[in-house]
């Protein structure tokens, strides 16, 4: 039998018989605590989809500021001519600057590491499972612990992407290179809609910066850009920084 | 390219997303002339911008652009609108002209004693808690909502969390919806 908010999925996407649609309407009528059921149904997908677009302008805005990164967030009413030529000289000097010294691949990376991986997503659900196991184990630094609870999953028989992206992160994090881009190739094997592989090697290769690693991992951010991979903005950055 | 992006549109998933990305990059010029025309803040001019792609992508998934303009002219009406009103300063909530739109849109085939009811309960609706509980929700669960929200299938939603199957997407997207309702009604 389905539960409340399947029931109320089905009305909303038309899956229902006549006979039940009017039984679910006068059931709104009838059941006070029905009719609130469905109006949180409705309310919590609008306040879902409210942030669903909020985050989409916030990635809308980075696109924004890729393509016109010297502009400011805040036009000046009525600057002087004088004045704006000398901030777009200025701007000109300090770009061609930054365009004559190639920034450090380690020091990409590590920001790229301390933006995004200082902690690991953990599920609320009361149930903790293995891989949420690790990812605490992850969030309270104690790292050699979640990557063995990893380890021991993959060797139990679980070969799901997660499970090499976490242990890839974990291992890059451990500074074992090596293993790091072993888990990062097997991850960039799964044919997702989504998959961070190949970025995720080139990241290893730049934070681990021996020599032809710099080359290899322009190599892949170029093959991330024209493939149209996940990660191509911060790609395309790179690719211009490098 | 109109028919590449609506077609890229309507596909979901990642082909969704690359698609919005390129519907906002094609147009954003309009964003200066939103500066020069209207004489908007560069801010505001984002603002008005990046509303009226998100509309237009609404109604292309939808259903509702029929085509009969090109994408360029259908996105430049909307963006023309939202910048008169922004200049008549009327919008002054980002998210309550969609919100009203999307949950009438829900009602519009529901029989009007029931959608009067429903209504009042969604008005008395505490927006701004159930926002902040949608982000303690955890990680996948606020994931999956957003994703189902968004218009993206269950199988969609597998495929960008990982979840084995629809079915399991399903289950557990449906897990956190009452999580989320046991939260927002807790005292």
């Amino acid at each position: 039998m389905e539960n409340g908010i399947e029931h109320i999925e089905a009305y909303f996407g038309k899956e229902v018989s006549a006979e039940e649609s009017r039984r679910f309407e006068q059931a709104i009528l009838e059941d006070p605590a029905f009719a609130e059921e469905v109006a949180f149904y409705l309310s919590a997908k609008q306040a879902a989809r409210d942030l669903a677009e909020v985050e989409k302008k916030e990635r809308f805005l980075q696109l924004y500021r890729q393509e016109a990164p010297s502009r400011p967030v805040r036009t000046m009413a009525r600057a002087g001519w004088v004045a704006i030529a000398a901030v777009v000289f200025g701007a000109l000097l300090f770009s061609w600057y930054l365009y004559q010294k190639p920034a450090a691949p380690g020091k990409l990376a590590n920001r790229y590491i301390e933006q995004h991986w200082q902690t690991l997503g953990v599920s609320m659900s009361s149930r903790e499972d293995s891989i949420q196991t690790g990812l605490r184990l992850y969030n309270e630094g104690k790292w050699p612990e979640a990557l063995k609870q990893f380890e021991i999953m993959i060797r139990s028989g679980n070969t799901g992407p997660a499970i090499k992206k976490y242990a890839g992160i974990v291992t890059l994090r451990l500074k074992d290179y090596d293993k790091a881009l072993l888990y990062f190739k097997q991850l960039a094997a799964y044919p997702l809609y989504a998959n961070p592989g190949l970025f995720y090697q080139a990241l290893t290769l730049m934070e681990r910066n021996q020599s032809g690693d710099s080359e290899n991992a322009k190599q892949l951010l170029q093959q991330i850009v024209k493939n149209d991979l996940e990660e191509k903005e911060t790609a395309l950055e790179w690719l211009r920084k490098l | 390219m109109d028919r590449t992006l609506t077609a890229g549109l309507l596909q979901g998933g990642i082909h969704k997303r690359r698609a919005e990305e390129q519907l906002f990059t094609s147009y954003a010029y309009f964003i200066k002339e939103g500066i020069k025309k209207y004489s908007l803040q560069e801010e505001d001019a984002f603002d008005a911008y990046s509303d009226s792609v998100l509309s237009a992508i609404e109604k292309i998934t939808n259903g509702s652009f029929e085509s009969r303009s090109s994408l360029k002219t259908y996105l430049y009406q909307i963006f023309h609108n939202k910048c008169v009103d922004l200049l008549r300063k009327k919008t002054t909530n980002k998210y309550s002209v969609h919100k009203t739109l999307s949950i009438k849109e829900s009602l519009f085939d529901i029989s009007d004693a029931a959608r009067s009811v429903i209504q009042r309960l969604v008005d008395k609706s505490d927006w701004a808690a159930l926002r902040q509980k949608l982000d303690v929700l955890g990680d996948n669960c606020r994931k999956a909502l957003l994703l189902w929200a968004d218009g993206h299938s269950d199988q969609e939603i597998a495929t960008f969390i990982d979840y084995k199957t629809a079915a399991v997407a399903k289950t557990s997207r449906i897990r956190c919806l009452e999580k989320l309702r046991q939260l927002y009604k807790a005292p």
